[in-house]
């Protein structure tokens, strides 16, 4: 048979290295998965932020720097994501340019993408970004040159005159059972900010950095005087926004972009009460860009594991050996004891670590048909080299059906966790009810049975073997 | 009382590097009044910039808090740039501010009723804190300072409706299963006497088959005459009784008719010839 060699050993040589070489190429775009996209207008103002930039690069992103006007500009590639993060320096044109529709913005964030906006009180807030952020429930002044200042609570150093430049502690949990990502040492120098106020309806919303009680925002050009209509004071103002949708991925919206520059890393600030110090701003960009990168706050989930709880062969009471237990089985019978566990782990910049309930928080086991069941809270019984593993134990329901172990954890700030297992719940077969001798209500009744059993083989016995009675009584008779 | 003030106005200029003015107010009154009552029905207060009222305001439903006062940069009348009247909620910490619509010269008012303040400053448990907040540009010493208490008498024939909690994401409340009612066996002891009670009637039986005069007395004469069949069809009748127990406690259908069967044979053959034995003892005038 005429067989004809189209791969010379040479060739096949030629073809290997090409591959390998490719594979390299490959290898090295594809796991990446830290791109991060800059669009800023003017490519000059990127300098400014050169500290900011070069933190962001020691912690493993790669930045490419775009204009929003740039023809090529695509935050899509072949269907995937062509950037994993977005990060939007204020523009001072009237959008972000063809290719960053809020359409467009809205589908990356459905495609996991994370956004951080940076808005600036110098600059009017485009009416496209302001429909983008309605649609997030996120609220700015109607006036498009808006500025939050505070006459208390600003640094006298910059802004003596002017008191635009607000000086603030670093900010607290959200509330009770929140971890706080955001904590810094020092005071938090905000300029020239864009207060935004957050619809109250939307769980998926949260403050990171709200304005002091004697804030408030004004528009500079017509309300120079007086201010007689508010937008917003206070703490109802947010200069920072954290949304989280639901697919988990992170849109931040930072009031003023001036807060990430290289001056105010480390200016010199002195307060309202003439305490002087160095602004904090450095360590709080990076908590902030580290939370919005999903570096902080990012939660995953290990094995998932129930098994039946009752009956252990002697000598597996701990249950360390797995080979004798059925795990996950997908059915069981109603009124079983069952356990279950959930491994967790946090990712904290570069490694997973065990994961740790906030204070007062609970993580709880749902067992549930088309409503819980059972809502009972897993406890953290034991911890591996980078996870936390959850525990509880429920007694199923007297119901049979179909049901769910799910665990639900949604708070502010962490990934949403929710993972749902399906298993079968059996009503008793008719080999495993309780014996009647087990129960002992049943005794006389089945004494009764026994004496008639044995009053039944006596007569058999005297009937066969009985002599006719004395005299005397057939007599009597 | 003006005077003191300006004396330590006066006294701070020298001693301070560079003269600071500061924010404040005078000639501040507060007056409480519904529509159609005029000047002089409702409360009227007086308010000073360096103490708080020490009476307690109460704003009835329908009626309107009113502010009137003159804003004072150092001891010219001005206007600041923020002038403001801060509502307080001291449990939860939620805050709505009002502010001065004042004039050039600093003299102005501000007006609240009860519908303007938001639902959950109209159901706080405890009074709220009112302040008033003067303050602006510049190097002048802002001004915010606790002015009064204020309680707010709610309508009870409508009260503020409620909005509709909004959904966060906390712990849910614990939900335990509630089992259905099990049936339990009554005391033991009460089982246990009925039991012994039942179990004494045997012992009952046998005496009164005694006294009718039931015995065994052929059985020498029965087993010398048919020793097997006769203790073959006792050993069967009773192996029948144990087939019987050891279906109830242990073996399944299949596992108990063989055997059955079996005894059950032995039994009819056995007891057959029992029986031809027993009538050869009738027909003998025995029984």
């Amino acid at each position: 048979m005429k067989s004809f060699e189209y791969c010379t050993a040479e060739m096949r040589w030629l073809f290997a290295s090409l591959l390998l070489a490719l594979l390299s190429v490959v290898h090295a775009r594809s796991f990446n998965s830290s791109r991060l996209l800059v669009v800023t207008e003017e490519i000059t103002e990127k300098d400014k932020y050169s500290t900011f930039w070069g933190d962001l690069e020691s912690r493993g992103f790669s930045l490419s720097f775009a204009s929003p006007k740039s023809p090529d500009l695509s935050l899509f590639k072949h269907g995937a994501l062509a950037y994993d993060h977005l990060l939007l320096l204020p523009s001072k044109s009237k959008g972000l340019g063809p290719n960053l529709t809020p359409n467009m913005l809205v589908n990356y964030i459905n495609a996991n993408g994370n956004i951080l906006l940076a808005l600036s009180a110098d600059q009017p807030t485009p009416p496209a970004i302001s429909s983008l952020l309605l649609e997030l429930d996120i609220f700015l002044p109607p006036d498009r040159n808006a500025l939050v200042v505070d006459h208390f609570n600003f640094d006298k150093a910059s802004a003596a005159e002017k008191h635009d430049v607000l000086l603030l502690t670093s900010p607290k949990p959200l509330r009770n059972g929140v971890r706080n990502y955001f904590e810094v040492d020092g005071s938090i120098a905000v300029p020239r900010a864009v207060g935004q106020v957050l619809g109250n309806a939307s769980p998926l919303l949260a403050p990171i950095l709200r304005a002091p009680s004697t804030a408030y925002s004004y528009n500079p050009k017509d309300e120079a005087e007086a201010v007689e209509e508010l937008f917003a004071t206070g703490s109802q103002l947010s200069l920072i926004s954290a949304f989280q949708a639901r697919n988990s991925a992170r849109f931040t919206v930072l009031g003023s972009a001036e807060m990430l520059e290289n001056k105010w890393f480390d200016a010199k600030v002195k307060s309202q009460s003439g305490v002087e110090g160095a602004t904090a701003n450095r360590a709080f960009a990076e908590k902030l860009s580290a939370w919005t990168f999903q570096e902080l706050g990012v939660l995953k989930v290990g094995r998932v594991e129930h098994y039946l709880n009752e009956d252990l062969p002697k000598g597996t009471a701990n249950s360390s050996e797995v080979g004798f237990l059925d795990l996950n089985p997908k059915i069981y019978r109603i009124k079983n004891d069952v356990h279950f566990s959930i491994e967790i782990s946090e990712y904290v910049f570069t490694h997973l670590v065990p994961f740790t309930l906030p204070p007062t928080d609970e993580l709880q086991l749902e067992f549930s048909m088309l409503s819980p069941f059972h809502r009972i809270p897993l406890v953290p019984t034991s911890r591996t080299a980078n996870s936390t593993v959850f525990t509880a134990t429920l007694t199923l329901p007297d119901q049979h059906g179909i049901f769910n172990f799910i665990v639900n954890y949604k708070r502010p700030f962490m990934t949403n966790i929710y993972e749902k297992r399906t298993v079968t719940v059996r009503h008793f077969a008719h080999d495993e009810w309780p014996r009647s001798f087990a129960i002992s209500a049943a005794w006389p009744w089945i004494g009764g049975i026994g004496v008639v059993v044995a009053g039944w083989v006596a007569f058999v016995a005297v009937w066969l073997w009985s002599a006719p009675a004395e005299d005397g009584l057939r007599k009597r008779n | 009382m003006r005077l003191p003030s300006s004396l330590a106005l006066a006294a701070l200029a020298f001693s301070s590097a560079c003269l600071a003015a500061s924010w404040s107010f005078d000639d501040a009154t507060l007056t409480v009044s519904s529509k159609g009552s005029g000047a002089d029905g409702g409360v009227k207060e007086k308010l000073s910039p360096n103490s708080p009222s020490s009476k307690a305001i109460t704003l009835p439903a329908v009626d309107t808090l009113k502010i009137v006062l003159t804003a004072t940069e150092g001891s010219t009348g001005k206007r600041p740039h923020q002038a403001f009247l801060t509502l307080h909620e001291p449990t939860t910490g939620l805050e709505e501010s009002f502010p001065f619509s004042l004039k050039e010269n600093g003299k102005g008012k501000v007006e609240v009723t009860q519908k303007d303040l938001p639902y959950q400053l109209l159901t706080s448990a405890s009074p709220l804190r009112a302040s008033l907040i003067l303050a602006s540009f510049g190097s002048s010493t802002p001004y915010a300072s606790h002015a009064f208490d204020l309680t707010l008498q709610l309508d009870t024939t409508a009260p503020p409706t409620a909005p509709t909690t909004p959904e966060r994401y906390t712990p849910k409340p614990v939900i335990n299963h509630i089992f259905k009612f099990q049936e339990t066996s009554g005391p033991r002891v009460i089982s246990f006497f009925f039991t012994l009670a039942v179990l004494a009637m045997l012992p009952v039986l046998f005496g009164a088959w005694a006294l009718l005069g039931a015995n065994v007395d052929h059985l020498g004469k029965a087993f010398g005459s048919a020793p097997i069949a006769h203790g073959l069809f006792l050993g069967s009748v009773l192996a029948m009784e144990g087939v019987f127990f050891m279906y109830y406690t242990s073996w399944n259908l299949f596992q108990m008719l063989p055997v059955a069967g079996v005894v059950g044979t032995v039994a009819y053959i056995s007891g057959s010839r029992a029986l031809t034995e027993v009538q050869e003892r009738r027909l003998a005038g025995e029984r």
